[in-house]
């Protein structure tokens, strides 16, 4: 063996150099050009900061930022318990107890994703309101209505955990049906009793799970306006709205911005930590599902009731209070003009999700052609824009195409051509912005599926003769179809939804069904909102179901 | 045909490597065994060979060209390499006859020529096929397929029967390399198993940890073994430590590490019988039956213990143990 101290030559700066030379190519340019264009949002926001904050900062500061602060504080940890609590234990009763309706419940438990919260907000407002639906049956009844004040920071916190609870739900369940099994068994052979299996074994086995469902709540809890803005409870988002629309205020906006991109990643960093702390080997190939078991007595009702309570409140209370309101408005509110929104709408989801799903194909099969280790980890970055308020992207995708507008309009002015705005209020950005919000709910489905296809595969073409974009078209595209096919219409649905963001960013003569209902809401006339909102209901309801199919056949 | 000179590969950046300054030459028309229990960088040479892993070190060169260095890389599509792999790697999707077709298709006559390779591994029947349709064997023969399809200069099989039963993989074993043997193809063979590299492969190459031990025709790997682990690899073998060196009285070298082949262990019921140079008396603690033959585990005069195998099945309690110095494998300090 000639050539000694090969060992520590291979990583000498030298050597490192040379290989960095030869193993960076197009696609690591390319994975590093998306990654960037994804970022921009986030990195103009840092970039604004130091251009100082707006006048009435300092009147934020003090007269108002202490109460947004505290509110987004008590939103986070009433929300989390109240949704754990419902989450958690929703998920294990249906995982580990036989009862009635328990399959139709499985399924019904996922429903309230389908149903935004401000939509959710605007429902109940009308349950409790004076001569509002409570206060009908209680007249009916003959008995004295006792008005319950919902339209308050308490309420606020209700509302986003009945129709969050959810994504707790979700991931617990995955936990106790795909993991449990073996342990519950082991349990059971030690002779311990069923309450202290759970509290002893289950929970602190679902952590990782559960504290990943619970931060995409409080995710959403912060990402919320519409709710926050009807309940009149002052938070980031709402702040950020009234800087930039009320204030005219870009640079106080782009400073709250900041603040909330702060607590967001410090809730990542918590998983990231509360997961390491904890990290579970999970074995992949346990296939066992959990047994059921059939609950006696008293227990039948006390769990039929402990599931069924957060469907009712989460998703059967609110659709029929807006079915009510649906069947008053409808020869008002059904028009032509409601049509065209509806169909607008439509054509905006599917466009942004074709989009989003595309670059999230694209980040994906970039960064693993790319073959440096290096630029497949910074691809991840790309994927943090669900993480980020919509308002907070808005902005930080209004302020540079603002600036690239006006110096395109000098452009074209200097050459005769009188313009407008190019990509602000046109669908451009809005599109721009859905992509970078939503890549991630892309990115994941697709990933999944494309890590169940064995590398061999792709490698075998490519020692066959075949280069990465056949191998893709010809090979791994086929196999991963499915994943792509969730992915657009996860993204689909989301965009169907997404209030803030749209509002930002819509184009003047555009509107969403979201945008719809969020302006009749904020006109006084919440009943007429329950035509479109009952519109994104059932679009969403349909892939909801489809997606739990999915979960229950893996 | 393929120069393969001070390869070397980490996957954490210089923490562990995976494949150490690693060098060899590769004939043309030769069948070449890479040996090594898994961990031992088999599978990593082969993919750095393929293309599928850049190295960190060292070159990679085939017919006089260099394909792979520190500046120099060239693509997998473009090295003119089959490679079957462990799990076949079979494109689900696809039928059998466009599994073959796949890496063929700029040829002019790729209808024919698919058809060929089905014929020569037995399926020229099974072409409209699916592979989940196929049974494991088959499947590594449709692999086979198409890897040859495309006339490769080098074609390496990375353990290609370690997900077969010990009967079918004989058979499978053999049929394959008959089917190699036709198309004089230059082979790479992964394997873990000796047998498979003894009854197919003109030479062996041995890895350990990532470095090459040892590369011989096969007869040498078991006469002249470069290190214990070699040894052991062909053939049952028992270290002589210092305890045994005590035992039988027998002074040897210092700084070196020695061994013998377990069928040059002389068991015999007396002293005078056993013609030894080197001989102890034993006391049998335990004899297990294996069939034709037994394996004995006894505590030596000195108070050893050795496991010996024995053809003889009248064995005594106490019997005498001993071996020659001629007999004795001598490495270098491992």
């Amino acid at each position: 063996m000639k050539q000694a101290g090969n060992k520590s030559e291979a990583f000498s700066l030298k050597t490192r150099i040379k290989r960095l030379k030869r193993d960076i190519n197009k696609w690591s340019v390319l994975t590093l050009t998306i990654v960037f264009f994804l970022a921009l949002p986030i990195i103009f926001i840092g970039v604004e900061l130091f251009s100082g904050p707006g006048e009435t900062w300092g009147h934020i500061v003090k007269y108002l930022l202490p109460d947004y602060i505290w509110n987004s504080f008590y939103l986070v940890i009433v929300c989390s318990f109240l949704v754990l609590i419902f989450g958690v234990s929703s998920a294990w009763f249906v995982s580990r107890y036989d009862f009635l309706f328990r399959k139709q419940m499985e399924w019904l438990l996922i429903l309230p994703l389908a149903i935004p919260s401000y939509i959710v907000g605007y429902a109940y407002a009308g349950i409790f309101d004076y001569g509002g639906s409570m206060d009908l049956l209680f007249r009916q009844l003959g008995l004295e209505f006792i008005r319950i004040d919902i339209m308050n920071r308490a309420g606020l916190a209700f509302i986003l955990s009945i129709s969050l609870f959810p994504y707790v739900y979700v991931s617990a369940r995955a936990f106790f049906l795909n993991q449990a099994n073996n342990l519950l068994e082991a349990s059971k052979m030690l002779g311990v009793g069923e309450r202290k299996t759970f509290f002893k074994l289950m929970l602190p086995l679902a952590r990782p799970a559960i504290v990943a469902g619970l931060v995409l709540v409080l995710m959403e809890v912060l990402n919320d306006y519409g709710a926050a803005k009807y309940y009149g409870v002052n938070t980031f988002t709402t702040g950020i709205f009234r800087s930039w629309f009320s204030l005219e205020e870009p640079q106080t906006a782009v400073y709250l911005s900041a603040l909330l991109i702060l607590i967001i990643f410090t809730l990542i960093l918590f998983e990231k930590w509360q997961v390491r702390k904890i990290k579970f080997t999970s074995s992949k190939t346990n296939s066992t599902q959990i047994q059921r078991k059939e609950p006696k007595g008293v227990m039948q009702w006390v769990i039929f009731s402990a599931v069924s309570l957060p469907i009712i409140l989460g998703f059967i209370l609110p659709v029929i209070q807006l079915i009510y309101w649906a069947v008053i408005t409808a020869s008002t509110v059904f028009d032509m003009e409601f049509i065209m929104i509806s169909l607008q709408s439509f054509a905006i989801a599917i466009v942004s999700a074709i989009i989003t799903v595309f670059f999230a194909l694209l980040l994906i099969y970039f960064s693993k052609w790319s073959t440096l280790t290096t630029i497949k980890n910074i691809s991840r970055i790309g994927v943090l824009g669900y993480a980020i308020p919509g308002a907070v992207i808005a902005i930080g995708i209004m302020i540079p195409t603002l600036a690239l507008d006006k110096w395109l309009i000098n452009m074209l002015a200097k050459v005769g051509v009188d313009s407008g705005l190019i990509i602000n209020g046109t669908l451009i950005a809005l599109l721009y912005a859905y992509a970078v919000r939503f890549l991630a709910v892309a990115y994941n489905p697709i990933d999944s599926t494309a890590l169940k296809v064995d590398n061999s595969i792709p490698d075998s073409s490519k020692v066959l003769g075949v280069g990465n974009l056949k191998t893709f078209l010809k090979i791994e595209f086929p196999l991963i179809k499915t994943g792509v096919f969730s992915a657009v219409i996860l993204v689909f649905i989301d965009v169907m939804k997404e209030l803030p963001l749209t509002l930002i960013l819509k184009p003047y003569h555009i509107d969403t069904l979201a945008v719809k209902a969020f302006e009749y809401a904020s006109d006084e006339m919440v009943m007429e909102a329950s035509i479109p909102s009952l519109f994104i209901i059932f679009t969403a309801m349909i892939p909801v179901i489809f997606l739990n199919k999915l979960l229950i056949k893996k | 045909m393929l120069t393969i000179d001070s390869l070397s590969k980490s996957f954490d950046k210089g923490k562990n490597f995976a494949l150490e300054d690693v060098s060899f030459n590769l004939k043309a028309g030769q069948v070449c065994a890479i040996v090594g229990e898994s961990g031992s960088g088999k599978t990593t040479l082969v993919r750095l060979i393929a293309g599928l892993e850049r190295p960190d070190h060292g070159s990679i060169t085939m017919g006089g060209k260099i394909i792979a260095s520190l500046d120099k890389f060239v693509q997998p599509e473009k090295r003119k390499i089959g490679l079957v792999f462990q799990e076949y790697a079979l494109f689900p999707h696809l039928t059998i006859l466009e599994n073959v077709l796949y890496g063929i298709s700029k040829l002019k006559n790729k209808k024919t020529r698919a058809q060929e390779m089905l014929d020569l591994v037995g399926l020229g029947n099974m072409g409209s096929r699916y592979p989940h349709q196929l049974s494991g064997g088959q499947q590594q023969r449709v692999a086979l397929a198409r890897a040859l399809a495309p006339e490769p200069s080098l074609l390496i099989l990375d353990e290609p029967f370690s997900n077969l039963d010990t009967m079918l993989r004989t058979q499978l074993r053999n049929e394959v390399f008959d089917i190699i043997k036709k198309t004089e193809v230059t082979v790479l063979f992964v394997t873990h198993d000796t047998q498979d590299a003894l009854s197919v492969a003109d030479e062996i190459l041995i890895l350990q940890k990532g470095k090459v031990i040892q590369k011989d025709v096969a007869a040498n790997l078991y006469v002249k073994p470069n290190t214990l682990y070699v040894a052991s690899l062909f053939g049952s073998t028992v270290h002589i430590n210092k305890n045994l060196q005590n035992a039988f009285r027998c002074p040897l070298k210092q700084d070196c590490c020695h061994a013998i082949r377990n069928e040059k262990i002389i068991v015999s019921p007396s002293s005078a019988e056993a013609d030894c140079e080197y001989i102890t008396a034993a006391r049998v603690i335990k004899k297990i039956q294996l069939g034709d033959s037994t394996q004995l585990v006894l505590k030596l005069e000195s108070g050893e213990q050795l496991t010996v195998m024995t053809q003889d099945q009248n064995i005594a309690d106490t019997i005498y143990v001993g071996f020659n110095s001629k007999d004795i494998l001598e490495f270098e300090q491992e």
